[in-house]
């Protein structure tokens, strides 16, 4: 320990070295530092201190990708406005008819994407079409998207440098002589690391990185793959996916190709990317984050069955990756096998999985399987494990089961937990609404029905419900009009369909 | 999109996939934005009424963004897939795309080097779109992909889209992969692929800007043909005939080197293209006008055989079954958008299209030639009549007959010029008796503006001599065909005289006189020729006031050149080496060059050194890294502020809608400022650009040079070794290809 004092005292750098490896990056830097106040040209300590502040605030870039309002408003990387269905990840749910269930049957996420059965970045895609939509709707909590993908995250990440560090930045960027580091090779990709990921200051980054690359003859994969990393984090993907090609042509890596498929993806051209991963896994065959890559596309796409499938495959070279399971198990829970799904949610508890919403998802499926015994014992451990985010959707799914037994009270009571819990839960208000519909309560179940449909406008379920309600009230302006929403939303709802047909005899006899 | 009325600028190319679809496709480019969308219209749900193809749905239509602006379509078969891949080009990029999988093929930078390269000003744009608008950017200069043809190349083993340039070819098959690089004179406006040898391969032809249409076999020219403009668009018609407009309104047909016919219409051809409209089995040229007019001429004679008139330009004729019926059509689309499809006339017509005023116009034709034959019938008469009084000599003038051993000559002098004169080559016509030269005609291509030229002296100054100056624009033969009225003064009856004069390659051109050092720099090479043959070769291609004569031992000959100023030496000795002392490397290469076609040589090594050349390349190339650094520099600058701009429309509107307006105007202020700033960034930023391609044009025409040192395979060596070289950053090989020929 640093702390000895006389009797053995350990290599101050071999002790920050053995911190690091440790991961106890905070202790490292703080060694590095008072090795750096005797002498601060000790290059051995300056960068171990570099690399220790960057692995603090270190993420993996490869998975990491959250689309910002204004990406998806204002700009046009893609190339074909009006694509052909299933070959757009812009329009989900085009592709219809490829085994994958209706949103009648398998719910959309809060944000309006089909349940994937796995939280990932970038599956929020509910796209408004204009500005005012997209502020206005990610209003809640868990739906909220950021401004733009360099601000959100990325921002928050970089500001942590400055609140680890009182008497100011540990490296002045703009001080820096950035063609001197370019020359060392072994200080530069460091500071190059540190400038990108710890101050999240990209153009210094990009110029050290083009510096470099020069440096070293253009010869270097882990510059060129740098260079696309800042170019993809200002928005420049052509010159992302140029530097991407030219890393692959000098060496082949799995990073290298998913970082090419994810420019791809931001350009809107899906099949390229699945082509990508189908290349990559030729050199890297059974490598799962490709044929994970391929399968969530494919999902994407809401092409179930290949999703699936190449889910599978997945499990065949690792039979224990959580989102493999997951996924395959929603599949079956939401085509009606849930004695299926029940097996991989319980391969999962095996693997040591323990949190509400798989105790959710088990009591879902004990319930739909007919084992009534096991399906409260689950939502009790769900509720005990859950946290204030997850405590409202456990709420929920327990007050569905109350509905399914007809024990109207108890589920009324679930919702209103629910509610209590998140306030902005769209289904649950809708389902009180229902409630309240029945019970004959039809002003509040109006109010209701209508915040959820003010809340998740991508759900049909509400829209439909108040048009049944306006209908039967006689308001068939307004009924009209949210069956015309709700058939936005799923336009072969057939329920949907009769009423507005109904509605359309009543016009005409009017 | 700003409310200005979009217009189609370019040519709709046909587009096919598996199903056998025909797509239309345009793209529109709007004049304020810089920024073009490609339109793609599929007409396989549209249905016929009353023979109109009547468009059904509005999702035939396609829009493809490109963010760029748009300088060239085409549509052709890469892969295997059975299915056409889109090409687009814009003055950075060229883009393969597969429509029917929105997927894209490859990207490619179409400048010059590796490194980074590309347009940030569309999102300059966008955000100006969003909510601020300024006045509009300056034009730029378009570059990069001029056009695009896709075809199987010579032997090349798989079909390559061929993309021309900056005075540069490139062809990429469908992985992406350059397969063919070769530079030319210019800029490149044309492109197409013909079996010009007639051997069964294709060859390409590539019209460029420095009006010469040359034709590659793979990487080397086999042949070149200049014209007087630059060369808009070139067509195949079949076998090795092909058509071109150039941009003074000229239309023409080739077959092989030798010219079939030619036209000049003061409006300029849109578009031309190939289609057997009148069921003959040979197809014929399609001209489409910029008045509007499309016209069918003959391949043979380039006679009109069917016209039809449009109210505003052409902007593309295309051919393709585009009402869905089996049957191929014309289809011709006016810069408003109006699309008229033609179908070919049924066999039984032959040819005859005009039927309707056939009989009318051959009448009319018959007519007139009745008038000329009386009027000439009427002369004859009058002479025979004025014969037979005879003696009355003075007579004869009057009615305009001159005797009948009257000549016209001519002949060509350099006049080195003066301090008030421009040397010029100097013409004079004669005549060889006291008759007059009244008006003289003289039509040469490429000389004059407008390619004709009319002397007509006034009444007091008409004298039996006549002097006029010619300027050569260029080294190159032309032919003058001189008309000239020859007759009395006092006569109002004129004969015409015609003649054809040829001014030789080298025209201003004059042995030099005494004190002029030799120049520095210099190309040597070895031919096995005598030195006679050279000697023969320079009396012909020089206009000399002595021929040269033919010596066995040595031939040292130093010339002036008047449009420089600067001297050039040709030094034979006896065993068959050559060098040529001249600064100018492009005389150098013309002089090699025109050599090599008149001996017959097919292939010529040769070493050049030429220090003021190289010097300028070198500072050039280090020109462009500098351009490329400060380019990177400013283009992240501006990546990082269009990100901020993001955000902060975001916000703005976010306050916006919270009714926040304090915040809002906020916002809108920080916005503006900011836009300002990035336009600021993005006129700095063209500059740059501007100068980085003058640059970049500089290095294609020193290969470009360098190749015309050599001949044959050499040459395709030269270039390739070039291109290499600056591929790999490598300087010093450059040099040492362009002195040496090979590494």
């Amino acid at each position: 320990m640093a702390a000895g004092t006389g009797t053995m005292q350990m290599d101050p750098l071999f002790l920050a070295m053995s911190f690091y490896r440790r991961r106890k990056l905070e202790e490292c830097a703080e060694v590095c530092t008072q090795l750096l106040k005797k002498n601060p040209y000790d290059q051995a300590s300056w960068c171990l201190k570099t690399r220790a502040l960057t692995e603090q605030v270190y993420v993996d870039e490869v998975d990491v990708d959250e689309e910002g309002i204004a990406e998806m408003l204002m700009d046009d990387n893609a190339v074909a406005q009006l694509p052909r269905p299933g070959t757009s990840l812009k329009k989900p749910g085009t592709s219809i008819g490829h085994g994958a269930p209706t949103p009648g049957v398998r719910p959309m996420s809060q944000a309006g994407r089909p349940v994937s059965g796995f939280v990932r970045p970038g599956t929020q895609s509910g796209r408004p079409g204009t500005m005012e939509q997209a502020i206005r709707t990610p209003r809640t909590a868990q739906t909220a998207r950021p401004v733009t993908s360099a601000s959100g995250r990325h921002v928050r990440l970089g500001t942590a440098s400055m609140l680890s560090q009182p008497d100011g930045p540990f490296i002045n960027i703009a001080k820096l002589n950035l063609s001197k580091y370019a020359q060392r090779q072994n200080l530069a990709k460091v500071l190059f690391e540190y400038i990108f990921h710890h101050e999240n200051d990209v153009r210094n980054a990009l110029e050290l990185a083009a510096k470099a690359t020069e440096e070293c003859q253009f010869k270097d994969w882990w510059w060129k793959v740098q260079l696309a990393k800042s170019y993809y984090r200002l928005g420049m993907y052509r010159d992302a996916e140029k530097q991407l090609k030219s890393a692959l042509r000098d060496q082949d890596m799995v990073d290298i190709y998913l970082y090419l498929c994810k420019v791809y993806r931001r350009l809107d051209q899906p099949l390229t990317a699945v082509d990508i991963y189908k290349k990559a896994l030729e050199k890297f065959p059974g490598e799962t984050t490709l044929l994970t890559g391929i399968a969530r596309i494919h999902e994407e796409l809401n092409d179930m069955t290949k999703a699936v499938q190449l889910y599978k495959e997945v499990l065949h070279f690792d039979n224990t990756h959580v989102e493999a399971i997951a996924c395959i198990a929603t599949h079956h829970f939401y085509t009606d096998q849930p004695e299926i799904a029940l097996r991989f949610y319980r391969r999962l508890l095996q693997m040591g999985v323990y949190n509400a919403e798989l105790f959710t998802n088990l009591g879902l499926c004990c319930f739909f399987a007919q084992q009534y015994d096991m399906t409260l014992n689950c939502f009790e451990r769900a509720l005990s494990l859950a946290s204030d985010e997850n405590m409202s959707d456990v709420w929920y799914n327990i007050g569905h089961i109350a509905v399914g037994i007809g024990d109207i009270q108890l589920a009324y009571q679930c919702f209103r937990l629910a509610l209590a819990s998140n306030n902005d839960h769209a289904e649950a208000y809708n389902n009180v609404g229902v409630l309240e519909m029945r019970k004959g309560h039809t002003e509040q179940a109006r109010a209701f029905l209508q915040a959820a449909a003010g809340l998740a406008p991508h759900m049909y379920e509400p829209h439909y419900n108040h048009g049944l309600l306006s209908l039967k009230i006689g308001d068939l302006q307004s009924s009209h009009n949210s069956i015309s929403k709700s058939l936005e939303g799923y336009p072969d709802h057939s329920d949907s369909r009769n009423v507005l047909t109904q509605l359309k005899e009543d016009f005409a006899a009017l | 999109m700003v409310g200005r009325t979009s217009r189609v600028t370019e040519t709709p190319t046909r587009f096919q996939d598996d199903r056998c679809d025909l797509y239309l496709i345009k793209f529109v480019e709007n004049a304020a934005l810089e920024e073009s969308s490609v339109f793609i219209h599929n007409p396989h749900s549209s249905a016929l009424q009353g023979g109109r193809a009547v468009a059904s749905h509005s999702n035939d239509i396609s829009i493809l963004n490109i963010n760029q602006q748009v300088s060239a379509v085409a549509a052709g078969q890469l892969n295997d897939s059975g299915c056409d891949t889109l090409l687009i080009g814009t003055p950075t990029n060229f883009l393969a795309y597969d429509v029917e999988n929105n997927s894209d093929l490859f990207y490619k930078d179409v400048s010059q080097r590796q490194t980074t390269f590309y347009e940030l000003k569309d999102q300059v744009i966008r955000y100006q779109r969003s909510k601020i608008r300024e006045s509009p950017i300056s034009k730029q200069v378009a570059d990069g992909a001029n056009s695009i043809v896709t075809g199987r190349l010579g032997s090349l083993e798989n079909p390559l889209a061929i993309v021309g340039g900056n005075c540069s070819i490139q062809g990429f098959d469908f992985e992406g992969n350059d397969e063919f690089w070769t530079v030319t004179g210019d800029n490149v406006c044309s492109l197409a692929m013909c079996d010009f040898s007639g051997d069964g391969t294709l060859e390409l032809l590539v019209g460029s800007e420095d009006f010469d249409i040359r034709v590659f076999k793979e990487d080397e020219i086999i042949a070149e043909m200049t014209e007087t403009e630059s060369v808009t668009s070139l067509c195949t018609l079949h076998g090795s005939k092909f058509g071109y407009a150039l941009a003074n309104g000229t239309v023409g047909v080739y077959d092989r080197t030798a010219r079939y016919w030619r036209i000049k219409s003061k409006n300029q051809a849109m578009s031309i293209h190939n289609f057997d409209l009148d069921s003959d089995g040979v197809p014929e040229l399609i001209t489409g006008w910029s008045n509007g007019k499309i016209d069918a001429r003959s391949d043979r004679t380039g006679e009109v055989i069917f016209k039809d008139n449009f109210s505003v330009a052409v902007a593309g004729i295309l051919e393709g079954d585009y009402r869905m019926d089996g049957k191929v059509e014309l289809i011709c689309c006016s810069v408003e958008g109006e699309v008229r499809g033609y179908l070919p006339a049924s066999p039984e017509m032959k040819g005859n299209l005009m039927d309707v005023n056939l009989e009318q116009d051959s009448l009319r034709e018959l007519a007139q030639r009745k008038q000329n034959l009386l009027l000439e019938l009427k002369n004859y008469e009058e002479n025979a009549r004025v014969g037979k009084g005879g003696g009355q000599e003075v007579d004869q003038s009057q009615l305009g007959i001159i005797p009948a051993n009257t000549q016209l000559q001519t002949s060509l002098l350099v006049n080195p010029g003066s301090e008030q004169v421009q040397p010029h080559v100097e013409l004079s016509i004669l005549t060889t008796n006291e008759t007059v030269i009244r008006t003289v005609m003289i039509f040469a291509e490429g000389v004059f503006e407008g390619e004709s030229h009319v002397v007509h002296p006034s009444q007091q100054n008409l004298k039996s001599t006549l002097q006029l100056p010619v300027f050569p624009p260029k080294d190159i033969p032309v032919d003058l065909h001189i008309k000239a009225f020859v007759g009395y003064k006092s006569s109002s009856h004129f004969h015409v005289f015609e003649l054809t004069r040829q001014l030789p390659r080298f025209t201003l051109y004059i042995p030099c006189p005494d004190g002029y050092a030799e120049p520095k720099s210099y190309c040597t090479f070895h031919i096995n020729e005598r030195i006679n043959r050279v000697v023969m070769w320079l009396n012909q291609n020089f206009l000399l006031p002595e021929e040269i004569e033919g010596k066995d031992t040595a031939l040292d000959i130093m010339f002036l050149s008047l449009r420089t100023g600067n001297p050039v030496a040709i030094k034979m000795d006896q065993s068959g080496n050559v060098t040529i002392k001249t600064d100018d490397m492009d005389l150098a290469g013309d002089i090699i060059q025109g050599m090599a076609t008149f001996l017959g040589i097919e292939d010529l090594l040769s070493t050049a050194e030429f220090p003021d050349h190289l010097e300028e390349i070198r500072a050039v190339l280090l020109k462009v890294d500098e351009l490329h650094s400060v380019r990177q520099k400013l283009t992240a600058e501006m990546a990082d502020h269009s990100n901020l701009i993001r955000s902060l429309v975001v916000r703005a509107e976010d306050a916006r809608l919270m009714g926040d307006m304090k915040n809002m105007r906020k916002g809108y202020m920080e916005l503006y400022d900011l836009n300002r700033d990035l336009i600021n960034g993005y006129k700095i930023r063209c500059n740059n650009h501007n100068e980085l391609l003058s640059c970049l044009k500089l290095v294609n025409q020193a290969i470009q040079r360098a190749g015309k040192l050599r001949v044959g395979k050499a040459k395709a060596q030269v270039i390739a070794g070039c291109r290499q070289a600056i591929k790999n950053n490598n300087v010093i090989g450059l040099f040492k290809i362009i002195k040496a020929g090979s590494l």
